[in-house]
């Protein structure tokens, strides 16, 4: 099986044949790979021993090793063919989701506003703190799905923002 | 009743505190209560009291902070002395005075020492009667005239705070005598919308300062001492993430000075039980009294390990009204300790909480390591309760000695699930401005960040990276498309999914 893996934006080309066997960027690699039961497994190559944490979401694996943590995309062929399709990466998505559930203390933005990627456009309370949602595009408010004083649940949509037509 | 006989306790907090103090009464062989909220029902100190009781929903007010409901439980339980913990009621100068008036023990001190310690002004005009040094500043209630007076003959920078500000809020630094009159305009503003008290105060904004406090003990028999300071500066948003005690800052003459201080800002109050003396100490070593936390702090452990006292256990022996164990003040700590707070929030994005089940957590453990924890595998994190989840505590002979098992203990340190900040301290333990102890209260937030490693990871460690992650999601295809092929087998897939999850128990 044949998958390309991407960690901080750098690109691994992986293969793992029937018998186990792993290659890396075209070289054989030694690898001896255990679960040590729920999420924890122990990784043994070439004489090296460690530890890691690895975890699936919304299909980023997250692998904690060496006390850091490690966001991957571990791509199948039939992905890889997908993701080409869509003609590289996909622009990021303009939705602003609650990342937890919460009070909305504050809305920063308007409708039809501009807003640069970064910019903070909702204020949300939870675990005692107030958090900044910053919009994850540049682009113009296109809808607001929330007002202040109004309680969230997580992953609730909050703030549409869409690409500037400009871009298009 | 401030001290007396007790023989039952109620503990009116949560989490990990909740935790230490069951385990400190345990230790003591006195029972205790835990109370718990909806979703605390599976909680680690309901599972480690001798009795639970529920006591509401999930939010603080419906709970925690429920003093009538939590002193009925005392009653019903038998419970005759109440331990408030940190945070929620522990500063509650009525709620100590309605646990006293039912003739129950407040493991605390008097609520005139809470009451006057919570108030800016009031602990000021308390603690300059002992000569206690205050960061010079003015009083509140001034007008804006008087208050551009003051803040030239205090000199600039300075600091305009809301009288009703604390923790962080509602103060705005300003740096020259041009610029006063608008910030002082817009501080008000501020404080008004978001305190709905626009008054405010000036005070002198120190430059280069450090947060360092004193941990002081007082019992019912006259006794007042300090067991030495703790560092505090590491911070984000005043929010605390290391504290270490002794400080690399503190030298023998300036603990005297500083403890003696301490001691006689307690004094002032007529303090009984545990507390702690805030102070800044600016470049040149001079000190002020900041504010006096009337009750446990979360940091106590660091000066448990470099003085072998139990603070836990001497907050309860002194509300029984005995003398406490240690007697004299502490000038020479034994050895070095540091603490890392382990919170569930993300250090990659803004430090953002994070909330959900915790799937995997193992601790570390071996010489010189001490987690106070309050979760486990498989507790859920909820948006209601601050997100500290556990405290990792080192100790070592030598401060490097100390530092280098933070750093083994914090990777093995083991959490997933949700996101947490271990990478966070790891990072700060490999900075070398930390390791030479050269840091201010604006280290985190203006000199230090996630994106640059001091030590950036190896290709060989991304590559091994990789490599698991891969194999990982290799064999939870395999493993999917084993369950979801079509029916070759003469049982139906939910019956040979059970089975195949037998053989793999």
């Amino acid at each position: 099986m044949k998958y390309v893996t991407i960690i901080n934006e750098q690109r691994y080309e992986i293969e793992i044949d029937n018998d186990g066997s792993v290659t890396i960027n075209g070289e054989l690699r030694d690898v001896d790979f255990l679960n040590l039961g729920g999420s924890l497994f122990s990784v043994i190559t070439e004489n090296k021993s460690l530890e890691a944490v690895i975890d699936d979401d919304e299909g980023k694996i997250a692998v904690m090793m060496s006390g850091r943590l490690f966001e991957t995309q571990v791509l199948d062929e039939r992905a890889m063919l997908l993701m080409q399709r869509r003609g590289g990466g996909s622009v990021g998505s303009g939705e602003v989701h609650a990342p937890m559930p919460g009070l909305v203390v504050a809305v920063s933005v308007e409708h039809d506003q501009p807003v640069a990627k970064g910019d903070t456009v909702v204020i949300l309370e939870s675990m005692k703190m107030q958090n900044e949602l910053k919009s994850p595009i540049d682009g113009v408010v296109r809808a607001i799905h929330a007002e202040p004083g109004q309680a969230v649940d997580k992953n609730d949509l909050l703030v549409e923002v869409r690409p500037p037509v400009a871009a298009e | 009743m401030q001290t007396g006989p007790f023989n039952k306790i109620l503990i009116a907090n949560r989490g990990e505190i909740a935790v230490r103090i069951i385990r400190a009464a345990r230790d003591l062989g006195i029972p205790t209560v835990a109370v718990y909220s909806d979703v605390d029902r599976a909680a680690l100190h309901v599972r480690y009291a001798d009795e639970a009781v529920h006591i509401g929903g999930p939010r603080p007010a419906e709970s925690y902070l429920r003093m009538d409901t939590l002193i009925e439980v005392a009653r019903r339980t038998g419970a005759d002395a109440i331990h408030p913990g940190y945070g929620f009621l522990a500063e509650n100068a009525d709620f100590a005075q309605q646990v006293m008036d039912e003739g129950l023990v407040w493991i605390g001190p008097s609520p005139k020492a809470i009451a006057t310690m919570g108030d800016k002004q009031a602990a000021r005009t308390a603690v300059r009667r002992n000569n206690v040094p205050l960061i010079p500043g003015t009083e509140a209630g001034m007008p804006d005239d008087e208050l551009i007076h003051a803040a030239k003959r205090i000199g600039f920078p300075v600091l305009i705070k809301a009288v009703a500000g604390g923790g962080g809020k509602g103060m705005r630094p300003v740096e020259r005598e041009g610029d006063f009159a608008e910030s002082l305009a817009t501080a008000r503003r501020e404080a008004e919308s978001a305190f709905g008290n626009g008054d405010v105060y000036v005070e002198k904004l120190l430059l280069g300062a450090r947060h360092i406090e004193f941990q002081i003990l007082a019992d019912a028999r006259g006794n007042t001492i300090h067991l030495g300071e703790r560092e505090c500066s590491i911070q984000r948003r005043h929010q605390k993430l290391v504290e270490e005690a002794p400080s690399v800052f503190v030298d023998l003459d300036l603990r005297e000075k500083m403890g003696a201080m301490a001691i006689a800002a307690a004094e002032s109050v007529g303090y009984v039980n545990a507390g702690t003396i805030e102070c800044m100490v600016d470049r040149d070593k001079n000190f002020y009294f900041l504010e006096m936390n009337t009750r446990l702090q979360v940091e106590h452990p660091v000066t448990e390990l470099v003085t072998g006292v139990d603070l836990a256990k001497e907050q309860i022996r002194i509300a029984r009204g005995r003398r406490m164990g240690p007697t004299e003040s502490l000038l020479e700590p034994k050895g070095w300790a540091i603490e890392c707070r382990i919170n569930a929030e993300d250090p990659y994005s803004n430090f953002m909480p994070s909330t959900g089940l915790i799937t995997t957590m193992i601790l570390p453990t071996g010489p010189g390591v001490r987690v106070d924890n309050g979760v486990y595998s498989g507790s859920e994190i909820t948006p209601y309760y601050d997100s500290m989840i556990a405290k990792l505590i080192t100790w070592g002979e030598t401060r490097s000695e100390a530092m280098l098992r933070m750093r083994r203990a914090l990777s093995e340190y083991r959490i997933m699930g949700l996101k947490h900040n271990i990478p966070f301290h790891i990072n700060l333990l490999n900075s070398i401005s930390f390791i030479a102890g050269q840091f201010d209260t604006t280290f985190v937030e203006r000199r230090f960040n996630m994106t640059t490693y001091e030590q950036a990871p190896s290709p060989d460690e991304l590559e091994t990276v990789a490599i698991a992650a891969t194999l990982y999601a290799h064999r939870k295809r395999r493993l999917a498309s084993q369950v979801v092929a079509p029916a070759k087998r003469d049982a139906s897939n939910w019956k040979w999914m059970g089975r195949f999850e037998r053989m793999h128990r």
